[in-house]
């Protein structure tokens, strides 16, 4: 008896203990307390820094809400001018046919069942725009072009466009050879300021952008060179022969297509004046690290991973560099950009006061696809290396540059007497979509992140 | 809090490896350090209190009697340190077990103080150890 009531005295020495016990911390307890407040963004850049790099506001909520939404119009216009119709012959007795009736059929089907836009149109262009039906183009595309006309001018096509077709939501999506013949020689210099002018004259769209997809396709039939004095070719051709999809409209409209129907093949592409939502980012502490540095986000322990953003610098020294990777989820830009080649030559990192360089820019290969850690999330990493540790709060800006594609230059001749896969003056037409979009190129994305020395 | 915990944990240099500093300052730190007081003081007050007064009993009153506490405060110390990495999942590294035996010391210090401040409210035992 004596025994029992003493040893429930014991009980407030382990009650004490127990009251102790929940003060702990602990990850998961954190995650939820503090889940709120992981919402709001707290990568605001340092206010005290001297010389801060612009950085743009992320705008990822805003522009997955306008991708969600259907396009209202999609407006479909196929060249069908002489020119075209190497590209369309009419079915021969084997039955064979070109690369482009293959693709551009397919094509057709597709954007006639998309649901990404909610009504879509069909025009053949001749003079001027002729509206069609889905079979009516589809039989076109896969049987020969009946009456083809004359000749189709690239400036009154765009103009008639942007004049009549431009509407906020709405793309204008047209497949021709883009082979530009001005009346007379005299003109071929002004090819830019030609394009820039059709695409400006029914007034000016801010928003206006253009994706420009490039492919190649057999060609059988007769060929019109935009010099017209070299005389056109019968029985063309030994040589595949380019041909286009131009998708215009305003920008998130652009985009919203380009994701949805033209981005499933490989092409060569273009892009003016489309913009993209910030892609996902963040820094690996555990990926290919090296050196002493570690997150220095506020409650870094109980974040989600994809949200780290500052580097936190303990020591550095060219013995001992500090090495991070920037994982990047660029599954939302269009194929060009996520090309490796472009992304080693374009994405440039820029600091302020520091020696931080960019060593490489990777893929993700099948390792970091199966891996449990944070990289799995990511498509591309970004590594950055720095010798010397920051003497404050730093801003970091890795930021992908707008630049034109190389193929344009391959693509492009100044005489196209000879049959080859290449367009006259394809890079004089790409100039005036750049001009018209403006003078100042952004950049495609820019990432920022915050320099600091550990505490 | 978090602040004085790292300052006492970091007297023996930064965590190891570098990445995983967040981890330990934010949630090891403060664990094991609310943990080892708590369990310190517990440990405290059971001889002087539990043992020594409540319960009566005469012949667990010795300096050697003290020292059994003593050194199973340290041990206990040094497995939560350990179990509490682990349970944070860190990367393994030979500072765990540095940051183990520093906690222990702790554990240590933390009960000789304790020691100091309670022993006078035992019957049995208020001049153990001295």
């Amino acid at each position: 008896m004596r025994h029992l009531t003493s040893f429930s005295r014991l009980l407030p020495a382990l009650g004490l203990t127990l009251l102790l016990l929940p003060g702990c911390y602990s990850r998961s307890d954190m995650k939820t307390e503090e889940g709120a407040a992981q919402e709001a963004p707290t990568d605001v850049p340092p206010t005290e820094v001297p010389g801060a790099v612009p950085v743009r506001t992320p705008e990822s909520a805003v522009a997955a809400a306008a991708t969600s939404q259907p396009l209202q119009t999609v407006n479909v216009f196929l060249e069908v001018s002489g020119s075209m119709e190497g590209f369309m012959p009419k079915t021969g007795a084997s039955g064979e046919n070109t690369k482009f009736q293959q693709h551009v059929a397919q094509f057709l089907s597709e954007v006639n069942r998309t649901s990404a836009a909610r009504q879509k149109t069909f025009y053949r262009i001749k003079e001027r725009p002729y509206k069609d039906s889905y079979q009516g183009i589809s039989t076109t595309v896969r049987s020969g072009i009946q009456q083809p006309a004359k000749s189709t001018d690239i400036p009154s096509v765009l103009d008639t466009l942007m004049s009549n077709y431009y509407q906020p939501g709405s793309v204008s999506v047209l497949i021709s050879d883009f082979i530009y013949s001005p009346k007379n020689a005299g003109a071929i210099p002004y090819i830019k300021t030609d394009i820039t002018d059709a695409l400006t004259r029914s007034g000016s769209h801010p928003e206006m952008a253009v994706s420009v997809y490039g492919y190649t396709s057999d060609f059988r039939g007769t060929y019109y060179p935009a010099l017209v004095a070299s005389g056109k070719k019968t029985n063309c051709c030994d040589t595949e022969i380019p041909y286009y999809i131009w998708v215009v409209g305003p920008a998130d409209a652009v985009r919203t297509f380009d994701q949805a129907l033209l981005e499933q093949q490989p092409s060569k592409q273009a892009h003016f004046g489309v913009t993209y939502p910030q892609p996902n980012y963040s820094l690996l502490s555990k990926f290919q690290n090296k050196g002493s540095w570690y997150y220095g986000d506020a409650g870094a322990s109980k974040r989600n991973a994809e949200s780290y953003r500052v580097v936190a610098v303990s020591e550095a020294s060219a013995q001992q560099p500090v090495e991070f990777v920037v994982g990047m989820d660029l599954t939302t830009l269009p194929g060009q950009y996520r090309d490796l080649a472009y992304l080693k030559q374009n994405l440039k990192l820029q600091g302020v006061d520091t020696d931080a360089k960019l060593l490489d820019v990777t893929a993700t290969t099948s390792q970091t696809k199966a891996s449990s850690g944070p990289e799995s999330k990511f498509t591309h990493f970004a590594k950055v290396r720095l010798t010397r540790p920051p003497k404050a709060a730093r801003p970091l800006v890795l930021r992908l540059q707008d630049q034109r594609p190389a193929w344009v230059a391959q693509w492009t001749t100044r005489n196209d007497a000879t049959p080859a896969p290449k367009t006259f003056a394809l890079s004089g037409l790409l100039d005036g979509l750049e001009a018209q979009s403006g003078a100042e190129k952004k950049p495609i994305f820019e990432l920022p992140l915050t320099l600091q020395p550990g505490e | 809090m978090k602040a004085l915990f790292r300052s006492i944990y970091e007297l023996i240099g930064a965590p190891q490896p570098p990445a995983d500093t967040p981890v330990y300052r934010d949630v090891v730190f403060p664990n094991i350090g609310l943990l080892n007081i708590g369990i310190s003081l517990a440990l405290v007050v059971i001889f002087y209190y539990v043992i020594n007064r409540m319960m009566g009993v005469a012949t667990f009153n010795k300096g050697r009697h003290w020292a059994i506490f003593l050194v199973l405060n340290a041990l206990v110390a040094f497995g939560i340190a350990i179990s509490q990495a682990h349970a944070q999942q860190v990367t393994d590294h030979s500072y765990i077990y540095w940051l183990a035996t520093w906690n222990a010391i702790l554990g240590l210090i933390w009960f000789f103080l304790f020691s100091l401040i309670l022993r006078k409210g035992s019957t049995n035992a208020s001049t153990t150890p001295f």
